[in-house]
């Protein structure tokens, strides 16, 4: 090929270039385009494993019933969903359902109670796997987890049925209802093979969405399912999630406007998108905190048998004293820039009925910190600045994982807090899948990280003494108060009794503080303008996004 | 010669799967003596670690290393390569939806890497502008010296956030399946534009150097003096006589450079949010998925020992007294 041939191609692919640059299209403005950082593996909610499976999945398998946030009482209200009513027992042994006659899945059948009736069948199936395997407990089941049917189920027509409860068990409707899946499409797959099926790609759904299109870790275009029971004439006719992995494209997208909705957005990011004048900053506390873990016990004292208080954090006055020398308010205000709020203890404040105004965070006092540590033996007796109890100089290593930005800030600030009053830190970055190994197994002393708070409330998975039932006490908590009275909260009692029993625990938590809860953080979410009718609430952000307008 | 040349084809195909096999039982014992536990995220809060130990037991990963190997060795050799954890499909499957994007994506860099590196070191030499030499010298050195998410993110903000050419991310339009198969053509290449620059510009100012200096060498040969002196056309001897010859060394370093980006080319599918083996293979290690990381990388490991393969053979389409080297 002469020089002239080669110059000519390399001309021609420009002029090619210019072409496509100038054929951009406007997109149609009936859609939204959500920003997600990762891609499905399935649509099938039996697997909907992550955060963005399930927000899915969600929208394609709405529940027998619905739920929403009640603004006055912090906790989630039913609402009629697949099931237009229904109505308890006058012992409360069973409920009766009566589902909304015309719900036609995507493919054009009808659903009706077998289709729930499988759907849980399905959920509790050892063999199945799924995400919500082994919450089935306030129902009748074998010994394996598997709801027995036919103890709990009664269908009486295909609009009706009854769900049966095992005495004394205190069924809860947040936690007993499941998304229906369709029974024609799987009742014929392996149950083994169901993870694989390839439903799971082209799902036959009832929500108010439909998939239209997945092209993977590229965009899930989901469309409005005019033959849904929940279409309303004027809703959006499309709801894009689109996967950018990468933040800095994200948020670019979200100023240009290729993107309409985006969750996760860092604090120092904020100020900037505030002047757009197209998006709304919206951040959404309380669903979110950050701890410093202190392991109550000696990690290495696990493996030997002969269970040993950790020589540090063992004391519940050094634990108050660490707690006392961090100054939390610093992180909320410096680098939180104050969107985000002192934390207490696991409770959020979002439970209102729950929340226990009277225990407050430990303010920053260095000077009560070194009181209470050398009331504890903890003295700096030699003059090197650290603080030793005979032998032993007050020095450990906490870890944190890597990636977060207000992490490492706070891991310099604590660092320099616990320094001031005798205390050395190395701070240690660790790989998240590392770190999180690395908890399960109790083996780190002290570490940063952050929990998300289940609705409804949740706490004993976290803070019971017995490490089979509490497989996220992670710092080995043992108070047998607590335990009494996270055993009660599972007792038939009304509603004011566990307020006041959470707000007893509060207490406790707050006297024994076996981490040093930092701040709530927010999840900030941008918004275009131009979408209306959205109602952004602790219980989610997608939640009844079929209600959403534009403009 | 034939029946030879069979014979060391034939050993170089056994020595390059033996290659093969030792990569993936190696990093099969160093995934596994690693921390982190794939099935520490089906860890619930109200289940325990219940769901997380069957389906440890549905992988097999309860099982002694020991006993995984063997099960392991005994599957690549009937080439299985296992079901990705998180996708629960076949290894390669999984790998071949990303392998497809990267093969073409990184073909049409390398292409583009190649011919403009070439074109680039004879438009330089024909312009015998000693300023031009060192001006393109010098910025085929910045180029080179840019990280590829700094070079992506600038062209990102230039040409798509300010001057609003090009979109910020992604292989396709929204509405790609409206449009006519022109359309659709023209695209794609409007989505790739910026991807392909950030990954061609390292290379095309790689191999400039490499091919300026190398042609630089056969111009100083004696060979050359004769040829001008006998009257043939500049535009000849550059084509016909300086590139073949300038090329032989660059050829095992190009075997390389497509062996890395058929690998994948991470930071930029990051960048732009494209579907290619990069991601895939950073997204499995971090996951832990297993069977997944070992097709990733027996992927690469292949694709490299093919480059290579190729490499040589074209410059045994330049040289045929190469090939007793080559095929040992």
């Amino acid at each position: 090929m002469s020089i002239k041939k080669l110059n000519l191609l390399l001309l021609s692919i420009l002029l090619l270039l210019i072409i496509a640059c100038d054929s951009k299209q406007s997109p149609p403005n009936n859609r939204i385009v959500i920003g997600m950082s990762a891609d499905v593996q399935s649509f099938n909610s039996l697997f909907a494993f992550s955060y963005e499976e399930s927000t899915i999945a969600d929208l394609l398998y709405p529940g027998l019933l619905d739920f929403k946030w009640n603004e006055e009482k912090g906790e989630l209200d039913p609402y009629p969903m697949i099931a237009k009513s229904w109505q308890w027992a006058e012992d409360s042994s069973f409920i009766k359902f009566t589902l909304m006659d015309d719900i036609l899945w995507s493919d054009g059948k009808k659903l009706t109670a077998s289709d729930i009736v499988f759907s849980y069948d399905v959920f509790s199936d050892p063999d199945v796997q799924s995400r919500l395997y082994g919450i089935f407990n306030q129902l009748f089941t074998e010994s394996d987890g598997h709801v027995n049917i036919e103890k709990t189920f009664n269908i009486i027509s295909p609009y009706e049925f009854e769900m049966y409860f095992p005495e004394n068990s205190i069924p809860d409707l947040v936690k007993i209802i499941v998304p229906v899946i369709p029974e024609h499409v799987f009742k014929n797959v392996s149950r083994d093979q169901l993870a694989n099926h390839e439903s799971n790609f082209n799902p036959v759904s009832s929500g108010a969405f439909k998939l239209k299109k997945w092209e993977r870790n590229q965009s899930i275009i989901l469309e409005a399912d005019s033959s849904s029971f929940l279409f309303k004439q004027g809703q959006v006719s499309e709801m894009i999630f689109k996967i950018v992995p990468d933040y800095t494209s994200r948020m670019l997208q979200v100023k240009k406007g290729e993107i309409d909705l985006v969750e996760l957005v860092k604090v120092e990011d904020v100020l900037e998108l505030k002047k757009e004048e197209h998006l709304v900053v919206f951040p959404l506390f309380g669903r979110e905190y950050d701890y410093i873990g202190w392991n109550n016990i000696d990690p290495e004292s696990i493996s030997g048998g002969q269970v040993k208080q950790n020589k540090f954090f063992g004391s519940i006055n050094v634990r108050k004293a660490l707690s006392f020398a961090i100054n939390k308010k610093e992180i909320l205000e410096e680098y939180l820039q104050g969107l985000g709020e002192l934390a207490a203890s696991s409770v959020s404040p979002i439970f209102i009925s729950s929340y226990n105004n009277e225990v407050k965070p430990y303010e920053y006092n260095p000077d009560e910190a070194k009181r209470l540590l050398a009331l504890e033996g903890w003295k700096d007796e030699d003059r090197n600045g650290i603080l030793e109890k005979g032998k032993e100089e007050f020095k450990f290593k906490m870890y944190y994982p890597v990636g977060n930005p207000l992490r490492e800030y706070a891991a310099i600030v604590v660092k320099n807090n616990l320094k001031s009053v005798g205390i050395e830190v190395t701070t240690e970055k660790m790989e998240l899948g590392t770190f999180i190994d690395n908890l399960y197994e109790r083996k780190l002393n002290s570490w940063m990280a952050g929990w998300g708070i289940p609705i409804p409330l949740d706490l004993k998975p976290y803070w019971y003494s017995d490490q089979n039932v509490a497989v996220l006490n992670f710092q080995s908590y043992n108070n047998s108060e607590v335990d009494k009275i996270l055993d009660r909260l599972e007792d038939k009692l009304s509603n004011e009794k566990k307020y006041e029993l959470i707000k007893e625990f509060q207490k406790i938590i707050h006297q024994d503080e076996p981490v040093t809860f930092l701040y709530w953080t927010p999840n900030i979410i941008v918004y275009n303008t131009k979408i209306k009718n959205l109602k952004i609430t602790p219980y989610g952000v997608l939640v009844h996004c079929w209600e959403w307008t534009l403009n | 010669m034939k029946s030879e040349i069979i014979k060391t084809l034939f050993i170089r195909f056994l020595s390059s799967v033996l290659t093969l096999f030792l990569l993936v039982s190696f990093l099969f014992i160093i995934i596994r003596l690693s921390p982190g536990d794939p099935t520490d995220k089906y860890i619930s809060a109200k289940l325990g670690s219940e769901l997380s130990e069957r389906i440890a037991e549905k992988f097999s990963l309860n099982q002694p290393v020991t006993n995984q190997f063997f099960s392991f060795v005994a599957n690549v050799f009937s080439g299985d390569m296992g079901v990705s954890y998180n996708y629960r499909l076949p290894v390669f499957e999984v790998i071949w939806e990303y392998f497809s994007f990267t093969l073409v994506f990184a073909s049409i860099s390398f292409v583009f890497q190649m011919s403009l590196s070439i074109w680039l070191a004879l438009w330089v030499i024909k312009k015998r502008k000693k300023w031009l030499n060192k001006f393109v010298t010098d910025s085929s050195l910045f180029i080179y010296s840019i990280p590829a998410f700094v070079l992506g993110v600038a062209l990102i903000y230039i040409f798509s956030v300010s001057l609003n050419l090009f979109p910020i991310s992604g292989l396709k339009s929204l509405d790609y399946d409206k449009l006519s198969f022109f359309s659709q053509l023209l695209d794609k290449l409007h989505h790739l534009v910026l991807p392909l620059i950030t990954l061609t510009a390292a290379g095309v100012a790689m191999f400039y150097k490499y091919i300026k200096e190398s042609m630089d060498e056969v111009l100083q040969q004696t060979f050359v003096t004769n040829l001008r002196a006998s009257g043939v056309d500049e535009n000849i001897i550059l084509l016909k006589h300086v590139i073949p010859n300038a090329l032989r060394p660059l050829i095992s370093v190009a075997g390389v450079e497509l062996g890395i980006l058929l690998g994948g080319t991470l930071i930029t599918e990051v960048i732009f949010s494209l579907p290619g083996m990069g991601r895939l293979t950073v997204d499995s290690i971090f996951s832990r998925d297993y069977p997944l990381v070992i097709g990733c990388v027996f992927t690469a490991g292949a694709v490299m020992i093919l480059a290579n393969f190729l490499a040589d053979i074209i410059k045994l389409k330049i040289d045929k007294r190469l090939i007793k080297g080559i095929l040992n």
